[in-house]
């Protein structure tokens, strides 16, 4: 015979449909949007790491001045190189951006054509896809420069520029201003040579093992060059960032997913462990009457895990076709609006289906498993008795009659439900967590970027680009000479400016933490934009240098060399009040000691306004506001939407958990409500009697959630920061997020009351006859 | 001697708070005997109805069961016991709230390897009409018929009956007594029935008083009255 309990599930679903929906909707969105975005995180990566071959990405570049000849081609290849020619034009458009337009590549660096065609006449353009979206472009448009009229009849993606940086000293790529684009051989032959920018690419005869052996060979190859040919510019792969960023990048986001999956199985977990919970109280009596009738505890262990098994894996293979399709897209779409990515093909990932859909249904069993072990190894009896805790007050908690009689009937209500007001305590904590990581982000963003501005070291700084072989040649006469011949070329007349020495070491990476560039700023004495007194022995970290490592006075730093074995340390004096970025602060002449440079060595300039009589060959890096907008805007775009459906994800989950939560504490009292309706009172007394309460603990849950959610948040944002960002952001909690948090959760808890009001009237009075002692 | 009581000891609380239940309480029932316990409130005949089924332990004393020491079961032995031997009715019904009346005796006969004909017992209950209706859908007595059905069908030794009429009216009361005294009779279980309620004690073939955990008096009805004759 069939076990007649099985014919109770599908009536069990309908009879209790909200709470399944409930958990339904909360494991779908879990399991989906998590699954999506890893599965497009996976897939967009593995995209990136298969472009290196399938498009044939150069191993680097360098621009000369002119054409190199046959002859220095040849030189140059003996080197164990095979040299491409990679020619460009940059044109300046009539909305205002620029464009590198390259001849359509065949051999390297080859083009990713996303929609549309590669252009094959005269005036047609293939552009690059993300500043098409970025500038409102579509194919069949045209683009006028230079009195020419180009029509778009390609979105590409140049393998060799997934993030669109101008120069590989900027701090971060802006793909509105600037975009790259092919036209056809026959079009670029039209540019005259005066226009044309003698780019090579070449890939290695024999690949480098690793980047420091790659370091080895790009320099021996641009000394090389630098000694066969003009050389402008050289950039070896690995330091590409328009290559490199976006590899590095696309794990980032990868960090915050996981955080937020952690806190997705916390409360899947925690609604698990209530709902089954819940389920045992209100069946205790039906149990224990199986029990005694002979049923065995696995009997009913399978009978009562089965419902929510079967909504769980049915919610799985929702959620994962929904990860799959509609929140990949999303999320691949977010990516694409970051990065000049190739096309993708979706990739099935175990990493995600492990851990968005494996590990919660692992804990859905576990959980209900002990649950239902434990709270059905109780006697039979106790279970008939419905009494499930083990633990009964025994004499009542003495309230004076001064109380008004309702107060106290509340006072009563608390202390009797204390424990479901604690579960639903911890509930809300979670559902608090979950939306204060949502909405706590974008403000931290927009306040990151206020912080960068507000606190620059100096309204224009540039770092100067010495070129290589002056400062670090083995050759001490040649190098000196270099240097003085430099010095009349790096120079300037404008009167606000001042020298400083900088230089950039890298972080050894203890205790596993990410390796990251820190940059040494060697100041003069009585400088006008760092105010601070330097002796020979000060060390000044910055603020967000010391915030982000928890630096203080003594602390000794080490740093090293980027790919040489050159360490230093720095025994820290103090700090400097500056969050852009991770610094530190010494007097110039005991930096150039350091480093080894002449005293009168500098290599930047702090200046009020912008300096304009130094060629820009020299000038690396340019650090101001657009530069410093630019990373934060930057940062907005790639984050920002990202954040906005976290925050969507969050509301809804903050909803889902106040309801499930609600409904328990009324299912909880049914038979004291029916008790209460029985005795005469009207729905609205009982209302008072049992929603009031539960309002008074949700408010005070919410505001004794946020001191506790600041302190752990800021716990979880600092390791997810560090995990995820080069440099450092403060940590920073808008207050108002707080009163928005508020009153979400108020308005969402009076929604919940006016249902279970409704609830409430259609208790029917019979239930107060069933036996409790 | 179908079951066997030696020197039954029960008591609840601790300190100053203990209240001994049931105090030294021995007595046999032979098979197919109607047995009633009767007692007012805490004499503890509800704590020695759930010391025989298993469903609470003793503090001392034996329980013995087609010569089977009870004390000697684990908690696996208790359930396989109840299982086989014994069927529960309560004050309250207990159904399950969402299955048929039908189900509801199904939940019953899934437990029994020789189950009775469920048909028959329907027919037995005068439950036919209702067979498809949900537990809320009858009257306390229906369900009460439902429950009996319930623990009948899969042809206990040993049914237990708490107060099956606790919670009923008189006329409908009757009718559940008459129910299982039909039941004794057609099916030959042992029925051992736990009520306050005086006039039951006259359908009994043995009759167990007790007071303040004592056995008061027990004693052999000589001559039986049918649950139709009761009045009270």
């Amino acid at each position: 015979m069939k076990n007649p309990l099985k014919k109770r599930l599908l009536r069990e679903l309908v009879g209790d449909i909200s709470k399944y929906i409930v958990i339904f909707i909360l494991l779908v969105l879990s399991i989906g949007f998590v699954s999506g975005f890893l599965v497009a995180g996976e897939s967009m990566i593995i995209a990136y790491d298969e472009s290196f071959e399938k498009y044939s990405i150069e191993d680097g570049n360098f621009r000369t001045e002119d054409k190199l000849t046959e002859s220095q081609k040849n030189r140059i290849e003996n080197k164990g190189v095979t040299i491409y020619e990679n020619f460009y034009v940059e044109k300046g458009l009539d909305n205002n951006t620029k464009l590198r337009i390259y001849a359509n590549r065949e051999e390297i660096d080859r083009v990713c054509v996303m929609e549309g065609r590669l252009p094959e006449e005269l005036l047609e353009i293939g552009i690059d896809r993300m500043y098409a979206d970025n500038n409102g472009l579509r194919i069949g448009d045209t683009l006028i420069s230079d009195g020419k009229s180009y029509t778009i009849v390609g979105l590409v993606a140049l393998s060799d520029y997934s993030a669109l940086f101008y120069s590989n000293n900027d701090m971060m790529f802006d793909s509105s201003a600037f975009g790259v684009a092919v036209v056809s051989k026959s079009q670029f032959e039209e540019y005259g040579d005066s226009e044309i920018h003698y780019n090579y690419s070449w890939i290695y005869d024999n690949k480098p093992a690793d980047d420091i052996e790659e370091k080895e060979i790009s320099d021996e190859l641009m000394e090389y060059i630098a000694d066969k040919a003009s050389l402008e510019n050289f950039i070896p792969g690995y330091l590409n960032q328009s290559i490199t960023f976006t590899g590095e990048d696309l794990g980032k986001d990868k960090a915050m997913m996981q955080v937020l999956l952690y806190i997705i199985i916390a409360i899947v977990a925690f609604v698990f462990g209530i709902t089954i919970n819940n389920t045992i109280h209100k069946e205790a009596c039906v149990i224990g009457t199986l029990r005694a009738s002979g049923y065995t505890i696995h009997e009913l262990i399978r009978h009562y895990m089965a419902m929510p098994l079967i909504v769980t894996i049915i919610a799985a293979i929702i959620g994962n076709i929904l990860g799959y399709t509609v929140f990949k897209n999303t999320c691949v779409a977010m990516y694409y609006g970051s990065y000049s990515l190739p096309t993708y093909v979706t990739v099935w990932s175990a990493d995600a289906f492990l851990k968005t859909t494996i590990i919660p249904m692992l804990i859905m069993l576990v959980i209900t498993y002990f649950i239902l072990r434990k709270k059905l190894s109780l006697s039979p009896l106790k279970l008939i008795k419905r009494d499930l805790s083990g633990k009964r007050q025994k004499t009542a908690i003495p309230l004076s009659k001064g109380i008004r009689f309702f107060d106290r009937f509340r006072i009563r209500i608390l202390i009797q439900n204390k424990s479901s007001y604690i579960i639903l305590f911890v509930g809300l904590l979670f559902a608090n967590m979950l939306l204060f990581f949502g909405m706590m982000l974008p403000p931290l963003l927009v306040h990151y970027q206020g912080i960068v501005t507000d606190t620059m070291l100096a309204k224009h700084t540039y770092l100067l680009q010495i070129p290589a072989g002056t400062i670090d040649s083995d050759n001490e006469l040649s190098a000196a000479f270099s240097y003085t011949f430099l010095k009349s070329k790096i120079n300037t007349n404008n009167t606000t400016a001042e020298k400083f020495t900088a230089v950039s070491l890298k972080t050894i990476g203890e205790h596993g933490a990410r390796i990251e560039d820190v940059t040494l700023y060697g100041i003069r004495d009585n400088s006008r934009f760092i105010n601070a007194d330097f002796d020979d022995k000060t060390v000044l970290v910055s603020s967000a240098y010391a915030d982000k490592y928890g630096l203080k006075k003594g602390d000794v730093v080490t740093l090293k060399e980027p790919y040489e074995d050159k360490y230093y340390g720095f025994k820290v004096t103090g700090t400097y009040d500056y969050d852009g970025g991770i610094a530190i602060f010494m007097s110039k002449k005991h930096l150039n000691e350091i480093m080894g440079f002449d005293e009168e060595f500098f290599s930047g300039f702090f200046s009020d306004t912008e300096i304009t009589d130094i060629d820009e060959k020299y000038i690396g890096t340019v650090v101001d506001e657009e530069s410093l907008t630019r990373v934060s805007r930057q940062l907005m775009i790639s984050m920002g939407s990202m954040m906005y459906m976290v925050d969507g994800f969050s509301v809804i989950l903050f909803i889902v958990l106040i309801y499930l939560l609600s409904k328990l504490i009324i299912e909880r009292n049914v038979q004291s409500i029916s008790m209460a309706k029985i005795l005469g009172y009207s729905r609205m007394e009982i209302a008072k009697l049992y929603i009031v309460p539960t309002a008074i603990v949700v408010v005070a849950s919410l505001l004794i959630s946020y001191p506790i959610l600041a302190n752990v948040m800021v716990a979880i944002f600092r390791a997810m920061l560090k995990q995820m960002m080069s440099g450092w952001m403060v940590i920073w909690l808008d207050p108002s997020v707080y009163v928005k948090m508020f009153l979400m959760g108020v308005i969402t808890y009076v929604i919940v009351a006016v249902l279970e009001y409704r609830k409430i009237g259609r208790i029917p009075m019979s239930e107060a006859l069933k036996n409790v002692e | 001697m179908q079951l066997e009581l030696q020197n039954i000891k029960k008591s609840y609380g601790e300190g100053g708070s203990r209240i001994e239940v049931l105090k030294d309480i021995s007595l046999g029932i032979e098979k197919g005997e109607f047995v009633v316990l009767l007692g007012p409130s805490g004499s503890g005949k509800s704590t020695l109805l759930n010391i025989i089924g298993g469903i609470d332990n003793a503090d001392s004393g034996k329980i013995i069961i087609r010569e089977k020491s009870m004390s000697d079961m684990d908690e696996k032995a208790l359930t396989a016991y109840r299982r086989e031997h014994l069927g529960y009715i309560f004050q309250m019904y207990n159904l399950i709230p969402n299955l048929t009346v039908r189900e509801n005796i199904e939940v019953g006969a899934y437990l029994s390897k020789n189950p009775l004909n469920i048909d028959e017992i329907i027919e037995v209950l005068g439950l036919k009409e209702h067979q498809n209706k949900l537990p809320s859908q009858l009257s306390g007595g229906q369900q009460q018929r439902c429950a009996i059905g319930r623990a009948i069908v899969k042809n206990p030794d040993i049914l237990l009956c708490d107060e099956p009429t606790g919670a009923l009216d008189y006329n409908t009361s009757k009718e559940i007594l008459a129910l299982i005294e039909e039941v004794n009779q057609k099916y030959g279980n042992t029925v051992i029935m736990v009520t306050h309620n005086d006039a039951i004690k006259n359908m009994a073939d043995f009759v167990v008083k007790l007071r303040d955990g004592v056995i008061r008096k027990s004693y052999r009805n000589e001559e039986k009255q049918k649950a139709a004759e009761l009045d009270w």
